[in-house]
């Protein structure tokens, strides 16, 4: 292996040594507790992965639109209003689970397509028409929901949800692992097998790239660039449905903010904005970095603004290493 | 070569995610067990112990909060025994979540929490409560009866003052009035509009005009604003916090309407508050709505240092404040 190849592959998987790195700092700067590294504790760490599955599956869509070029900033309010979708329809509308979950998922997948038609074809910023979305998700999720919190509660009696899925909120499937976390992994998981073994990969690096280029061999960018909008609508949507299981409830402000943690978890994990270049892989290391990051910053009581500042700096060292990145790795 | 390493770097990821989950398994044998080792400080031990309480905040985007975690901190400086932790949720149920949960990691012997929501942190807050952790919920609810002590003040009843405030001085013949609310959605701005509802029924009073500015000042600027354009024949604003009264106060001014009366809620003793804000005659009223931190801290040191009990629910006075009694309440405030 040359040096040449070695430092390629760390700006390409900057952010898992990124990670190592902080988990490490993690271990060092852990406070102990009756003689054991509090953060080492199973609890604490399932915190973690459990706090940043919601924001990891947005992420893995994000990484998508990034990678041909675009953003959404709509998936934060899609979020909420997925929330409050599936919690209107298992209580208010006593849907069962399966066809709430369903429809919920077609409804940020419809909302995603149309997106990616309007940026697609109509050639309007991806910037703008997800900035449009975001306002109308929202509006949408305070409609929905009457502009009130829709409080989920358990059983067989009408206005009731089915009980199954109380089982996002449980801490541990079988004392195992927390579902959230499963479904996030899963849907990384998903995301780099499609990444990696189809042609669908090649079009979206191809756009990304260079998008003029992929269009004269062939690649059909509008239906690719439509189909991408659509998975991160799906997934944001998700999201939704696996934080309204989590908190037993629908909130029509919920996943306010979440677009940029999610943006952030996409550039920390070494996509470039630009497009083109980056992986799904290098995501889910920059959504656990965080993750790991906020919570030893908790650990030790610093000060919530001092957390701010320090996830911000990460944030542009990320991005200021892209631009050290030798233009062949 | 390159395919190869980025492999093995791709394994190296999976493993570290898979060792993240696969760590947990280990330990968690008694799931509501002990996540943070052995709950040993969290009996009572009277005034030689030493205690952590773990303070999470719903956010820290409005003063009244600010204000909260001050009084909290000044309070516990005067219980030599106690160290504060402060979190800050910014608004988002599930980051309080996480941050409760790494509260009782940390083996925090008292829990004080102002919830977000109330059913997002039910599950949380009972978490601790069923772990021995003794919890005072401050200001918003959480649902059922799995927390030692809510703290608090009671929003439809504040609104309803208001109302009644509208009723008795500022338009007792009756009239119309326009209406600032705050965040649509949230709990307390449904429940201050309510009880506004309710104090002015029956007394010839109108709301013509309302709109959401989510306890913003520059919201309540542009939207009241709006309002006075809309509704020029309005003779009062009642506005549910006391910022975007301070906004509509501009808004009035702007249309000519410098006498307009307006009155808001929070009555923060601060020199930016709406306490100041009533004594310079910017506002007509406002109504105290206190923090209870001071409170919180008081049953805290009951609770782990004189091993004592606490009421379930202790309701705080909420009280007028009007251009007679401003300088007074002020300084009253803040003597503690």
């Amino acid at each position: 292996m040359t040096g040449r190849s070695v430092l390629s592959a760390v700006f390409r998987f900057q952010s898992v040594f990124g990670l190592v790195l902080v988990f490490a700092a993690a271990i060092v700067f852990s406070p102990h507790h009756n003689g054991d590294l509090v953060f080492l504790d199973s609890g604490n760490l399932f915190n973690v992965v459990r706090a940043i599955s919601e924001i990891g599956i947005i992420a893995v869509g994000m990484t998508l639109v990034i990678l041909v070029g675009g953003i959404d900033l709509s998936v934060g309010s899609v979020v909420g209003l997925a929330s409050v979708g599936v919690a209107e329809l298992l209580t208010t509308n006593d849907w069962g689970l399966v066809p709430a979950v369903l429809l919920v998922l077609a409804l940020g997948l419809a909302f995603g397509v149309l997106q990616g038609i309007a940026s697609a074809r109509f050639r309007i910023q991806a910037f703008i028409v997800t900035l449009a979305g975001m306002q109308i998700a929202r509006g949408l999720a305070r409609m929905w929901s009457g502009g009130e919190g829709v409080s989920i509660t358990y059983g067989d009696r009408p206005g009731q949800a089915p009980v199954p899925f109380s089982l996002l909120g449980e801490r541990t499937f079988g004392g195992v692992v927390p579902i959230p976390a499963l479904i996030f992994v899963v849907v990384a998981a998903l995301a780099v097998w499609l990444l990696r073994a189809s042609a669908f990969s090649r079009h979206v690096y191809a756009i990304g790239g260079n998008e003029k280029a992929a269009l004269l061999s062939g690649v059909p960018v509008n239906r690719v660039k439509v189909l991408v909008f659509g998975l991160c609508g799906l997934l944001a949507a998700l999201a939704g449905i696996v934080h309204a299981g989590q908190l037993n409830f629908g909130g029509p402000n919920d996943g306010t903010g979440y677009e940029l943690n999610a943006i952030a978890a996409v550039v920390i994990g070494g996509t470039s904005l630009s497009g083109g270049r980056g992986s799904v892989f290098g995501t889910v290391a920059g959504a656990l970095l965080v993750g790991v990051l906020d919570n030893i910053l908790q650990l030790n009581d610093i000060d919530s603004n001092v957390q701010l500042i320090v996830v911000g700096a990460v944030i542009v060292l990320a991005a200021g290493l892209q631009r050290l990145r030798p233009a062949t790795a | 070569m390159s395919a190869i390493t980025r492999r093995g770097a791709a394994l190296g990821a999976l493993a570290l995610v898979s060792a993240l989950t696969a760590c947990g398994t280990t330990h968690e044998n008694a799931p509501g067990g002990s996540a943070g080792g052995a709950p040993s400080t969290r009996a009572c031990q009277g005034a030689g112990g030493k205690y952590t309480i773990g303070m999470s905040q719903a956010n820290l985007a409005e003063p009244y909060r600010v204000r909260m975690d001050e009084d909290i901190r000044k309070a516990a400086a005067g219980v030599p025994q106690f160290t504060v932790n402060f979190s800050d949720a910014a608004q988002d149920n599930a980051k309080q979540v996480e941050q409760v949960n790494t509260f009782l990691t940390q083996g925090i012997d008292l829990l004080i929490i102002s919830p977000n929501e109330a059913t997002p942190l039910t599950a949380v807050v009972k978490k601790a409560y069923d772990q021995g952790v003794p919890v005072l919920v401050l200001d918003r609810k959480v649902d059922g009866e799995g927390y030692t002590s809510f703290i608090g003040a009671d929003n439809v009843d504040i609104g309803r003052q208001a109302g009644r405030f509208f009723a008795d001085k500022l338009l007792p013949g009756g009239g119309k009035v326009v209406e600032l609310k705050g965040l649509a959605g949230s709990t307390p701005a449904k429940e201050r509009s309510d009880g506004f509802d309710q104090g002015i029924a029956g007394h010839g009073i109108t709301v013509v005009g309302t709109a959401d500015a989510d306890w913003l000042r520059d919201k309540g600027q542009q939207q009241a604003d709006a309002l006075l354009k809309a509704h020029p024949d309005a003779q009062a604003l009642f506005s549910a916090n006391d910022p975007m009264a301070e906004g509509a106060r501009i808004a009035a001014q702007n249309a000519g309407r410098a006498d307009l009366p307006i009155t808001g809620i929070d009555g923060l003793p601060v020199p930016e508050g709406g306490i100041k804000a009533v004594e310079a005659g910017r506002l007509s009223a406002t109504f105290v709505y206190p923090t209870g931190g001071a409170e919180a801290v008081a049953s805290a040191k009951k609770l782990l240092v004189d091993c004592q009990q606490v009421e379930k629910q202790q309701t705080l006075p909420t009280r007028l404040v009007t251009r007679e009694n401003a300088a007074q309440v002020y300084a009253e405030l803040n003597r503690s």
